[in-house]
């Protein structure tokens, strides 16, 4: 488990990609009579329906038939762990984009044209639509969460600085460049063959089976890749499975369902935006010593995965600081909007957000270098060493972290540099910050800790790896296969990647949480394992040895003897010894009492930093990302390659949603931002060429993980807060020094120059 | 006696289509009739770049290369052109931009990698420097959401150091040689598309129906087919059309047909008003500057469309040709929300913009994404000033109003004024009160006046070299 992976190879599907030939599910041939579903949506937000006129509908050039509620032979949902995520309603309207039927068609573009003709005669009422009306009707999802350490009184009592106020920070649209799609093909005896676009194949099998009221043996998923999930494909692509199941089962024709843009970021649901509020207790150098949090949530009509993002939230208001005495109440608004999901980061981004915020703003309160309240408030080895849910930190690697990129960064000498800038600019003024990341890996949710592999061996030596694990991006699949050749001591190229599929690793859990390498690496080297194991037996009795077995090279090394793999296998196929295993695993160690949140959610914490250097324009707001300099731990990386491009693409997703994207709901709860027209996710424009990544030289697992690497894909997205911070102290500079303690996220220039005096 | 069919060539083979819907995209019409499935669907509007393509087409006896969204383009445009797919581009080996994207980790997800190796084509072929301003402008039309660009700017750096399969282009030129370019009329399902070579047969076609929908980058009508699934009967394609694409500097003025490319006119504004081209850099994206004209912009008459406020201050005018021709200030243009002086059966045939020897142009755009955004506010001044008197002086503004509009209560205070702080202050002070805008969620009415005031402050700081832009 803990050898060096030497070869940084390219992502798998590089050549495929850069060529058009690599397959999405909307690439895949289609079968013949193939049936295009599209759903027709509520526009309003809240109301009832009185009725529905279908004629026009149905008499539209191409229409086959409409799916409604009454199609539904099982359940009337796709909730992953609670109810409340309806298919279609007949009744109640709860939110803008409310699924009401479907009309399956000869084609995509007359099943729209269908599904726009349809006739609605509604009572609409007046909907909760934002966290503060959701908080004064007492409008929750779930129930709130509380949880304590220390004696805050008594931490309030020993500060000599106080400070209150309240922070926002905004939701954001996966924008995942390939839609949410799904096309389901009838089998024999009632079996249906999915192909879907999630990260989540075992949940859709699961959902599709209650939904049409099957076994879930009988529904078979698969997924090859998908075009970027970020989240919004861990439960939000059930819906779409889900459909095109209920129509090819009525209608025992194969199903496409393709959401156009505009449909899809209306009907699914984004990353929740949070209100803060909050009051902390400091010392003279900025220590803090109590903090009492009100934090809440909009997770719009449903629990879906509300719970555990929010109590992630929890988890990482701490971010890498020790905060002796703490009280947080946590709650999980409901609103009349779709159902906030899983987003990179999980709530993580935005405990960590509001923790950021309050330092720099002790900071310009005190009047004292931000990086230095950081690094006094920064967790230590021996004291000050236990989160404020009990866990104690072992791996803490942010102090030289920190300190490496101060000086790499030449922080010290540009924030000098800036504040003469500043002195000479009249309109034009710079900001600087650093800031710190640590990030618990692991589902928060312990049994999802679990993963599965299938590995065979054919008898021409030709690996075939399947594992639970789905390929995103991510290089999830070019990182499993560099794990399986190392084990085998084979070439990378005698692994064939395949599509992950419910019929060869079952019950799997989503992509998510970063720890699907993790996870699947470790099965997949347990399942190898099995199979060496009977491998060594044989050697052992087949050619009278007792000596180590090597595999490495393409060959087997026992003795002073080698032989290739390649006349191993077909050997041991000859003595009828068996060339395929499962494999399983489980993360140790982890557990947590889920009504206090106390206890160890995380195997372990990825450690990061970033400096970020900002301009804005005083008159309008605008304002350009000049500098990034980063150092993140990867641990001891498997393909630092890899690594490195989820850095990088981590950072610019994180500042899209501190900077250009904008959510925005209008007061009766219609989205006013559902396409790329409106809601602008970072162009090559605001990712600044000077941005300088460096994977940190001493990073190293102390938790037995694959290579002793570390998660790579959320954490690097919250050193992206960097940038925020670091438009704060542009603000604060331009107010000249007077606080920006008003800026709210996402900064566009619009609040940016709001938060101007 | 039209042509009722259209040749192309799709990638080097040549193609003729007239049994398909007029209302076909490119896009659509690769994925389906080809099962050409590189080229991706991402938005279906134009915006996110993951359908592009390249466009030749015959110049000179070269082919001159663009690239542009497959999404919002109509098949039927496509007479006479060829059309390069991303499965085209690789020969005995890869083509330099895909070798440079593999080594340089530009793909992850790979969704848009096909749309970004299109546009990084584009810019190979047409030999542009990989300078990062070049870079950024290249790829201001495409989306990508994993990578962060940064690779993918550092595959574009690199590209130009691989050697590349040498092919001869003969094939390509001969066969796009043997295309004639006449009028041509598609009839299908009742529907039209019509592809006119000169003004006089568009004239007399367009005379003849009514609700005819003219066609130049389809930025906006294209989406009434993708977006709203309106069936467009009649389409009157003019991008090819000789009498509307033309670029004349005569009599210190600029005239320009309608139909001309934005594109083709920024390297001539470069000389002439920089700060109008450099504004036309921000302007949609590279795809979208490719295809979009002055016509379309005028034509679609949006309050928003970021060219106008710069050609109402520079007292352009507008030829429109009906049955009659005639010349219009586009002053008097506009009527209210998308409502102009142009009737069914006229056409806008060309703009004609004065050329300023002595004055200041200012072109201010505020969006809340510098590339490929539409603006909040767009502030356009021409002024002239002379001992720091201001001599003469138009301010026009975009997204303030229901169509683009004269601040003229501001401009006629500060006409014949001191350049200085004081009448600026008090110009701000006028502003403020002559513009009503709305709130929506490109900006809120308070954001969008304030800037409008503060632009007037931009422009005396910018005077008194004062740094204040950006951008």
């Amino acid at each position: 488990m803990d050898k060096i992976f030497t070869k940084n190879i390219e992502h798998e599907s590089a050549v495929k990609h850069v060529t058009g030939k690599a397959i999405y599910t909307d690439d895949i041939s289609e079968p013949k009579n193939l049936l295009h579903a599209v759903i027709g949506y509520s526009n309003c937000s809240k109301g009832v329906i009185k009725k529905i006129d279908y004629k026009d509908v149905l008499s539209s050039e191409g229409v086959v038939d409409i799916i409604t509620e009454k199609d539904i032979e099982g359940i009337n949902d796709v909730g992953p762990i609670f109810k409340g995520d309806k298919i279609f309603t007949s009744k109640n309207i709860e939110y803008y984009g409310q699924p009401i039927f479907a009309v399956i068609a000869k084609t995509n573009n007359l099943a729209k044209k269908a599904a726009l003709k349809v006739k609605i005669d509604l009572k609409i009422s007046k909907p909760i639509v934002s966290i503060e009306e959701a908080l004064k009707k007492k409008s929750f999802v779930l129930k709130p969460k509380y949880l304590t350490r220390g004696n805050i009184k008594d931490g309030f009592k020993r500060s000599d600085n106080f400070l209150k106020g309240k922070l926002y920070s905004g939701g954001q649209d996966h924008f995942y460049l390939e839609g949410q799609i799904a096309m389901t093909i009838p089998q024999e005896d009632n079996n249906f063959l999915v192909y879907s676009s999630t990260q989540h194949p075992s949940e859709t099998q699961q959902i599709i089976g209650k939904v049409l009221k099957q076994n879930y043996n009988s529904i078979h998923v698969i997924v090859r890749r998908i075009g970027g999930g970020f989240g919004g494909k861990e439960t939000q692509s059930f819906l779409f499975a889900a459909i095109t199941s209920i129509a090819a089962k009525k209608l025992s024709k194969p199903v496409k369902l393709r959401v156009d843009r505009d449909d899809d970021m209306i009907m699914t649901g984004k990353r929740h935006d949070f209100l803060f509020d909050y009051e902390v207790g400091f010392n003279n150098n900025g220590e803090i010593l109590a903090l009492k949090l009100m934090m809440a949530s909009r997770c719009g009509i449903s629990p879906d995965l509300s719970g555990a993002i929010n109590d992630r939230a929890i988890y990482h208001i701490d971010n890498a600081y020790y905060i002796p005495n703490i009280e947080i109440n946590s709650y999980r608004c409901k609103t009349n909007t779709v159902s906030n999901t899983a987003f990179r980061g999980f709530g993580g981004p935005q405990g960590m957000f509001c923790i950021e915020n309050i330092i720099e703003n002790i900071s310009q309160k005190l009047k004292l270098e931000a990086s230095e309240i950081r690094k006094i408030n920064f967790y230590k080895d021996k004291i000050k060493n236990t989160t404020h849910y009990g866990m104690r930190i072992t791996d803490n690697v942010i102090e030289d972290i920190f300190n490496k990129l101060i000086k790499k960064s030449n922080y010290k000498k540009r924030k000098a540099e800036i504040n003469n800038f500043n002195k000479k600019n009249k309109v034009l003024k710079k900001g600087i910050a650093i800031t710190p990341v640590k990030f618990g890996i692991s589902f928060t949710t312990t049994h999802l800790n679990q993963g599965g592999a299938l590995v065979h061996i054919y008898t021409d030596g030709s690996i075939h790896l399947n594992h639970g694990g789905i390929e995103m991006g991510q290089g999830l699949m070019t990182k499993l296969a560099l794990v399986a050749s190392n084990e085998f001591g084979l070439n990378y190229e005698n692994i064939k990647i395949s599509s992950t599929d419910t019929e060869k690793v079952p019950n799997t859990s989503a992509s998510a949480a970063s720890a699907t390498t993790d996870i699947n690496g470790a099965a997949i080297v347990n399942a190898i394992n099995n199979i060496k194991s009977g491998l060594n037996e044989f050697i052992y009795d087949y050619f009278k040895t007792n000596s180590k077995i090597k595999y490495e090279n393409n060959y087997v090394y026992f003795d002073k003897r080698k032989i290739s793999f390649k006349e191993l296998i077909s050997t041991a196929y000859l003595n009828r010894i068996p060339l395929s295993s499962s494999g399983f695993y489980k993360t140790d160690k982890i557990n947590v009492n889920t009504k206090t949140l106390q206890g160890r959610p995380f195997l372990y914490f990825t450690y990061g930093a970033a400096v970020t250097e900002v301009i804005i324009d005083k008159l309008t707001g605008e304002n350009k990302i000049l500098q990034v300099d980063i150092i993140h731990d990867v641990g001891n990386s498997i393909n630092k390659r890899i690594d490195k491009g989820q850095i990088e693409g981590g950072y610019i997703q994180g500042l899209g949603w501190l900077t250009t994207e904008e959510v925005s709901w209008k007061s009766n709860g219609v989205l006013t931002t559902h396409s790329p027209s409106t809601y602008k996710i970072p162009t090559a424009g605001e990712t600044p060429f000077k941005f300088n990544v460096e994977i940190y030289d001493r990073g190293f697992n102390k938790e037995k993980v694959i290579n002793r690497s570390k998660a790579v894909g959320e954490p690097p997205f919250m050193l992206a807060i960097s940038s925020f911070i670091a438009l704060k102290d542009a603000v604060c500079n331009a107010n000249k020094g007077k606080n920006s303690k008003n800026l709210i996220a996402p900064a566009t220039a619009e609040n940016i120059l709001k938060s101007l005096h | 006696m039209s042509r009722a069919h259209i040749d192309f060539l799709l990638n080097e083979e040549k193609i003729s289509i007239k049994d398909l819907d007029t209302n076909t995209t490119v896009l659509n019409y690769l994925r389906h009739n080809h099962e050409l499935t590189g080229t991706k669907e991402g938005c279906a509007s134009g915006d996110c770049g993951a359908c592009t393509a390249v466009v030749g087409e015959l110049k000179e006896n070269k082919i001159s290369y663009r690239s542009i969204n497959t999404c919002i383009t109509f098949l039927y445009s496509l007479h006479g052109k060829q059309l390069i797919t991303v499965e085209h581009i690789q020969k005995n080996k890869l083509h330099p931009v895909q070798q440079s994207m593999i080594d340089s980790d530009g793909s992850q997800c790979g969704f848009c990698t096909p749309g970004i190796i299109m546009s990084m084509y584009n810019m190979y072929e047409n030999k542009i420097k990989p300078t990062e301003e070049n870079i950024d402008k290249f790829l201001s039309g495409n989306l990508c959401r994993c990578t962060g660009y940064l690779p993918i700017k550092n595959a574009i750096k690199n590209m130009y150091s691989y050697k590349s399969d040498k092919f001869s282009k003969s094939k390509v030129i001969r066969l796009l040689k043997s295309i004639k370019r006449t009028d041509t009329v598609i009839k299908k399902n009742g529907s039209k598309f019509f592809i006119h070579y000169n003004l006089n047969s568009l004239i007399k076609d367009y005379q003849k129906i009514s609700n005819g929908h003219l066609l130049v980058g389809g930025t906006d009508l294209a989406l009434e087919v993708t977006k709203k699934r309106k069936d467009l009967k009649n389409i009157f394609y003019l991008g090819s059309n000789k009498d509307l694409n033309y670029i004349k500097n005569k009599n210190n003025n600029l005239h320009i047909g309608s139909a001309t490319p934005i594109n083709d006119i920024l390297p001539i504004l470069e000389n002439i008003y920089p700060t109008f081209a450099k504004m036309f850099a921000r302007y949609g994206s590279e795809q979208i500057r490719n295809t979009a004209s002055l016509g379309g912009n005028i034509g679609s008459a949006s309050p928003i469309g970021d060219s106008l406020p710069v050609l109402i201050a520079l007292n352009s005018k507008i030829i429109i040709q009906g049955k009659v021709k005639k010349t219009l200030l586009l002053d008097n243009y506009f009527l209210s929300y998308r409502k102009t002086k142009l009737k069914p059966n006229e056409i806008i045939k060309e703009i004609i913009i004065p050329i300023y020897k002595k004055n200041i142009l200012k072109c201010y755009k505020i969006s809340k994404r510098i590339d490929d955004d539409i603006s909040s506010v767009f502030m356009a001044i021409n002024a002239r000033i002379e001992k720091n008197i201001i001599k003469e002086i138009k301010i026009v503004c975009g997204g303030l109003a229901e169509t683009p509009k004269i601040a003229e209560k501001a401009q006629k205070y500060l006409l014949n004024k001191i350049f200085n702080e004081e009448n600026i202050n008090e110009a701000k002070k006028i502003i403020k009160k002559e513009f009503d805008p709305i709130d929506d969620m490109r900006a809120s009415k308070n954001y969008r006046t304030k800037i409008s005031q503060n632009l007037l402050e931009r422009f005396l700081n910018e005077n008194n070299k004062i740094k204040s832009t950006l951008y």
